[in-house]
């Protein structure tokens, strides 16, 4: 099957030459979860922007759901994001001042398409009934559950998540988790996350790990002292 | 330490509150002089009875004490939104470690940081202002030629005294919320401010408001001039008032937005969710928009009603004054209408992160905007009406005021472009950097 989120030898220089990302490549198919580590700076989140449409490469070609993003003009990339892709960031970026519901709804509100209901979404991420509560006054566990509703409202192709569990507790980050892979394996969604936790990444099907912005590998993911191992191993050099 | 973080990290805020300070000193000043060159020309004893009984030896004053209470109402309101601007890291500050007075004089020290050099800057203005103001009266023959113009010896005091008391006191007040709170609870009640429900505010604002109405209408039997004065407090009044009850209006005017589609939808929850902070430019809007309709109204409807013109003296010297007012008080809610928007950049990257286009996410700015519009001009026409309606009735005899259709026109046109000068045009520039910039 074609992949969802596909990077060509992708690359990304930044002004003052500092290169984020070089010649990176990576096919998610649908129903894949895929883990990136790597150590700070090592163009994990470079590589998140590049595949989501929400930085430009310098260099490679990216294609998501299909449609080659990489020279996309601006708004057609927005709206393209808006209806196959869904997000989730470390510090939940939810509108705070408005209800669950008015957040979840937000992605269809702007025009993308309504393909689940917020009840049902709000009801799979275990917070059926919270859709009056202001955003301001949840826990951090469950912001990042309204995050994942949200995400999810448009039904998209694909997932991003940026460090997801950062803030989060063991449990509580086990249960975002397992919305996560949930979303891979229900609902078919090509998921890619990164993140800097081994025990977050052994959610995941397959592991990239990135060292100083090039791919050092890509395989299967093993248990999670053994990503610990390898994150060490691409880690200890380069910091 | 906090005075340097709060000044570093968002210099932009104290835009309003330092343009409003200049202005307020400048205005004070051009006041002071007023006073000052009439009481201090060689006038006989006759000329000043002559002065005295047609009005005119009290305009300096009048126009002085307006100013003043104009200051401390604009100032109080700008500095107030750039203080409520920094909840979170006040909260920060509260949480490692800094007293609630540690707080409260790090908001007193920038209050007085962003005064000073406003009113050095505000005191010249009014000087050269005040130069104009006295030659236009003595050239309209409004008052005798012997007037000249002098300097008040008291000008840069009282400038002082007035922007930064004002300052210090809008900043204090709005400092209380952000520096009681307790360290733990500070950091996720930054995030969501304006939750409480105005005890307190709203019972105050409709004090205020049919506190104006009451007076108004005790007034309306008073003498012509005593009215017209009185009518301007009524007015500032008023104000203040609608700037008390402005998140109640802002919730009730919000299903405005929704007749504009999805965008509409979204600007109308914002109105809701941001209703306290939007309502900080309702009082400048309201006072320019009450201003400039009374002023025009009782104009127009005088002679349309008695048929005779105003003469171009009177004509010259009630526009001027009212377009001075007008112009600070414009000036003032486009800035506090900046401060507000500035402080929602995340939001609207947030907006964007979801897949909300740039046209898409300054549409749902616009909406916000026109229904903000739509609430000022409903309650600066009420707030004018107030005070005008029975003006009319005592000295024309007549319930219906005459407004000219190309004011109406003009002055809607007018506050929608002054809203969209402060929450669009600035979104649309903030619109420009990558939303993952923004949110990091």
């Amino acid at each position: 099957m074609d992949s969802v989120i596909s990077l060509a030898s992708v690359s990304r220089r930044y002004p003052r030459g500092v290169i984020a990302l070089r010649d990176a490549s990576l096919d998610v198919p649908p129903g894949q979860f895929v883990a990136v580590m790597g150590a700070t700076g090592s163009g994990k989140s470079t590589l998140l922007h590049c595949a989501a449409g929400l930085d430009r490469p310098s260099g490679g070609r990216v294609r998501l759901a299909g449609h080659d993003i990489t020279r996309m003009k601006e708004a057609r990339r927005t709206r393209l994001r808006r209806d196959h892709a869904g997000f989730v960031f470390q510090a939940y970026n939810l509108l705070s001042e408005l209800t669950v519901r008015q957040n979840v709804e937000l992605p269809v509100r702007l025009g993308g398409p309504r393909n689940r209901t917020v009840d049902e979404v709000l009801a799979q991420v275990g917070l059926a009934g919270f859709g009056k509560r202001p955003v301001g006054e949840l826990s951090g566990g469950q912001r990042q559950r309204v995050a994942i509703a949200r995400a999810l409202v448009t039904a998209p192709a694909a997932v991003f998540a940026d460090e997801p569990t950062g803030a989060l507790d063991p449990t509580t980050g086990a249960r975002i988790l397992a919305l996560l892979r949930a979303a891979a394996d229900r609902d078919g969604a090509a998921v890619l996350m990164v993140t800097h936790d081994p025990v977050a990444a052994a959610w995941a099907d397959r592991l990239v790990l990135l060292r100083d912005g090039v791919v050092a590998h890509d395989g299967p993911v093993p248990d999670a002292t053994e990503i610990a191992d390898r994150l060490r191993g691409v880690t200890a050099v380069s910091a | 330490m906090i005075v340097r973080q709060a000044l570093k990290r968002n210099p932009w805020a104290f835009l309003g509150p330092a343009t409003t300070e200049t202005l307020a000193a400048a205005l004070v000043t051009l006041g002071l002089c007023g006073v000052a060159s009439l009481d201090g020309a060689p006038l006989t004893a006759a000329q000043r009875a002559a002065m005295a009984a047609d009005g005119t030896a009290d305009i300096g004053v009048l126009f002085l004490v307006v100013s003043i209470y104009l200051s401390i109402l604009v100032v109080g309101v700008t500095i107030g939104t750039a203080i409520a601007d920094q909840g979170r890291d006040l909260a920060l500050f509260r949480t490692v470690g800094a007293t609630p007075w540690r707080v409260r004089r790090a908001i007193a020290v920038q209050a007085a940081i962003v005064a000073i050099p406003a009113t050095v800057a505000g005191v010249p203005l009014g000087l050269l202002l005040g130069r104009a103001w006295v030659h236009g009266l003595v050239g309209h023959g409004l008052v005798p030629a012997e007037v000249t113009f002098r300097i008040h010896g008291g000008t840069v005091p009282i400038a002082f005294a007035v922007t930064i008391g004002t300052s210090l006191l809008g900043a204090l007040i709005a400092a209380i919320r952000p520096s009681r709170l307790r360290p733990a609870m500070a950091l996720t009640e930054a995030a969501m401010p304006g939750k409480r429900p105005g005890r307190i505010r709203t019972p105050m604002g409709l004090l205020l408001v049919f506190g104006g109405i009451a007076l108004a209408i005790l007034i309306s039997d008073a003498d012509a001039q005593t009215a017209d004065n009185t009518g301007l407090f009524v007015m500032l009044a008023m104000c203040f008032g609608v700037g008390m009850l402005g998140p109640v209006l802002l919730r009730l005017a919000s299903p405005l937005g929704r007749l504009f589609g999805a965008a509409g939808r979204i600007a109308a929850d914002n109105v809701v969710a941001r209703r306290r902070s939007l309502s900080g430019a309702l009082v400048p809007l309201t006072l320019a928009i009450g201003f400039a309709v009374f002023t025009i109204v009782i104009g127009a409807t005088t002679e349309h009603v008695t048929g005779v013109a105003q003469s171009a003296a009177d004509r010259w010297l009630t526009y001027a004054g009212t377009g001075t007012y007008c112009a600070f008080a414009a000036i003032a809610a486009v800035n506090t209408l900046i401060t507000v928007i500035r402080a929602r950049r995340r939001d609207l990257a947030v907006m964007r992160l979801v897949g909300g286009t740039q046209g898409h996410t300054l549409r749902v700015v616009i909406c916000e905007a026109l229904v903000v519009t739509a609430t000022a001009l409903v309650a600066g026409a009420v707030v004018a009406a107030t005070v005008l309606l029975p003006l009319l009735h005592t000295a024309l005899g007549t319930w219906r005021p005459w407004v000219p259709a190309p004011f109406l026109v003009g002055s809607i046109l007018g506050t929608a472009a002054l809203v969209l000068a402060g929450l669009a045009l600035p979104a649309a520039v903030m619109l420009r950097q990558p939303p993952i910039e923004v949110v990091g």
